[in-house]
């Protein structure tokens, strides 16, 4: 029962970093983007061939090296930072809506098939495998202590990703990327560059889906495509519009709901006979339909995002260019 | 040469079965304004109903009657359970974009619940290639080409002359203004909804055909393929994204052929963001307009 519940806990906690990743972009900058399991993903993967050594026939892929793996987690989120800078350099520059959402599909599935595909990389659909225990040989555990170990890693991280991100929320970066949300035109009116702004939430959304990623990698021992069909955004997102879409505390909320509360409750479903994947279709059909209904009725999610008060009663009405006001001059170098 | 003539002729395959995906997309999105992110699964239920069809004895002509039908209700069922309720609110774009993803992910798994989430064979005697000027081309290959050259026309036949035709474009250009002039906008839009179901099912059923195999994500993959080509063609516009797809369908035949088959949904997508951020428009924006948008 308990190891049950660490199991549970660590998984909850790791998605719980992700999506808070995904709503700096979607939540605060506004952008629905697509891609962000890529950088999981390339956040995992990196972890994996940074920590467990040379490759061994038939597998291959690059580096194989044997860092130590807080290093490894660090330099794999720095590359998911680096992809996230390259797509969002090209896509937010003018694309917005629709087709901003368009481009990093396109991004991902480029991602994804090259992946699996080009097996030199990551060892194409077979993925990297072997990573066990990490950090458990350092410390001295044994194989039960440690599970309790990385629970407590993984909370750990969570709880400084919350104060960073409780902390940026009320930062003026954090209102100027509301502001941007609300309307970008009245935000560029107030001296903001919203290009540049828009791409550092971008990078720093991934970021954090790379070290949620690279935990994910610490957790699974092994990472392949099966893993990460780019579904799983979606799975994100619905626990972000539940919980509260730009809500720090929804969004926990959310990925406590849709993520943790959903794959418990649909865990001890009779097994139906010729049908090994019946849960996990049930659960998808379940994440669509709360997503349409929650988009249909209730957009703000259950927590809903704390709005800045317009003080003054002369400028009632436009949040957006109280919100940019509040947030002071601009902060971006670079041309207006 | 004789080598490239031959992957034309396929490509001439590909363009067809993407036309029409893209037609279809490209009808949803005129009159609702909503990029239909639960596009694939038409083609999807498309293929399971001719397949069910085919399992009980029917013949090509039932299967791809069945598989019109069963992509015309699905979409009827999307635009009237979803999509209207949408728009009708004034729920944006983007929110709406959303939501059909939200279908499209609970279309893929009732499918994967009631036939499992393996490739099913679809398998139709094929008939031998045969030569048809340079190229070579087996029965269901032409019959493939054919049905989509007589479904364009007759489409076009729809859009140009009819009274519904015309209620289509002007709701597609503006639906305010086409309510104000007493066309009733909902309805337009859910017959345009069951008409491009109609084809876009039909378009499943001749891709499970051409491939030989399906499965419940088969639909969402050649989706990707049918954005791209419905992008480059110019989004809600039916003679651009005819030209769109038969552009993809070739271009995409020749990579396949020459570079690499297994890169071919991220060759797609190279082209679609070039597209999009070089001209997002659409490639043939400018001049004079057609009276087919």
């Amino acid at each position: 029962m308990i190891d049950y519940l660490v199991t549970v806990l660590t998984e909850g906690s790791i998605f719980a970093i992700m999506a808070l990743g995904l709503n700096i972009v979607w939540g605060w900058s506004g952008d629905f983007d697509l891609a962000f399991y890529g950088y999981v993903a390339l956040g995992a993967y990196m972890t994996l061939v940074l920590t467990v050594g040379p490759a061994t026939n038939p597998t291959t892929y690059i580096l194989g090296l044997t860092l130590p793996f807080p290093l490894a987690v660090a330099l794999a989120v720095v590359s998911a930072m680096v992809l996230a800078l390259i797509v969002g350099a090209i896509a937010l520059r003018h694309l917005r809506g629709i087709y901003f959402s368009i481009v990093t599909l396109g991004a991902v599935y480029v991602l994804y098939v090259v992946t699996g595909q080009y097996v030199p990389l990551f060892n194409g659909y077979n993925g990297v495998s072997g990573l066990f225990d990490p950090m458990g040989d350092v410390l001295g555990l044994d194989y039960s202590s440690y599970s309790f170990f990385y629970l407590g890693l993984c909370i750990a991280v969570l709880i400084i990703v919350l104060l960073l991100t409780t902390r940026l929320n009320g930062s003026r970066f954090g209102l100027a990327l509301r502001s941007l949300r609300e309307d970008e035109r009245a935000a560029a009116a107030f001296g903001r560059d919203i290009y540049v702004t828009k791409l550092k939430a971008y990078v720093l959304g991934a970021g954090l889906g790379g070290l949620g990623g690279a935990l994910y990698a610490g957790y699974l021992t092994a990472f392949n495509p099966s893993a990460w069909s780019p579904v799983e955004t979606i799975i994100l997102y619905a626990a972000i519009l539940v919980g509260g879409r730009g809500s720090t505390r929804g969004v926990v909320l959310g990925v406590a709901v849709m993520v943790m509360g959903l794959q418990e409750a649909t865990r001890y479903l009779p097994e139906i006979a010729n049908q090994p994947s019946f849960a996990p279709a049930l659960r998808l059909i379940i994440t669509g339909v709360v997503l349409v209904l929650f988009i249909r009725f209730r957009p703000q999610g259950i927590l809903p995002e704390r709005r800045f008060r317009d003080k003054d009663p002369a400028g009632k009405g436009d949040a957006a260019a109280v919100e940019a006001m509040v947030a002071g001059p601009k902060l971006d170098t670079g041309a207006a | 040469m004789h080598e490239a003539l031959l992957t034309l002729g396929f490509g001439l395959v590909a363009a067809a079965i993407l036309s029409l995906s893209a037609l279809a997309f490209t009808l949803e999105y005129s009159v609702t304004n909503v990029a239909n992110l639960s596009h694939g699964e038409i083609l999807t239920v498309g293929a399971y109903c001719a397949y069910l069809v085919q399992q009980h004895g029917g013949g090509v002509i039932l299967s791809g009657l069945a598989a019109a039908a069963g992509g015309g209700l699905l979409a009827l069922a999307v635009h009237n359970g979803v999509v209207d309720r949408f728009v009708r609110r004034g729920i944006g774009g983007l929110p709406t974009f959303i939501a059909t993803l939200g279908v499209s992910l609970v279309i893929q798994n009732v499918l994967v619940i009631i036939f499992g989430a393996s490739n099913l064979g679809y398998a139709v005697p094929q008939g031998a290639p045969r030569t048809v000027g340079p190229f070579l081309w087996t029965d269901t290959e032409i019959q493939i080409m054919v049905s989509t050259v007589v479904i364009t026309v007759l489409l076009y036949v729809i859009i140009v002359h009819t009274r519904f035709g015309k209620s289509l474009r002007a709701v597609s250009q503006n639906r305010s203004l086409a309510r104000v002039s007493g066309i009733n906008a909902n309805r337009v839009a859910a017959l345009t909804w069951l008409l491009a179901g109609l084809i876009g099912g039909y378009a499943g059923f001749i891709l499970a055909e051409s491939v030989g195999t399906f499965s419940p994500y088969s639909g969402f993959s050649f989706f990707l393929i049918t954005l791209t080509a419905a992008v480059a063609g110019g989004l809600g516009r039916a003679v651009g994204t005819l030209a769109g797809g038969i552009i993809v369908g070739i271009a995409l035949e020749f990579f396949g052929g020459y570079v690499s088959a297994s890169y071919n949904l991220a060759f797609a997508f190279a082209i679609l963001s070039l597209v999009i951020l070089v001209r997002p428009r659409g490639l043939f924006v400018g001049g004079r307009r057609s009276v087919f948008e």
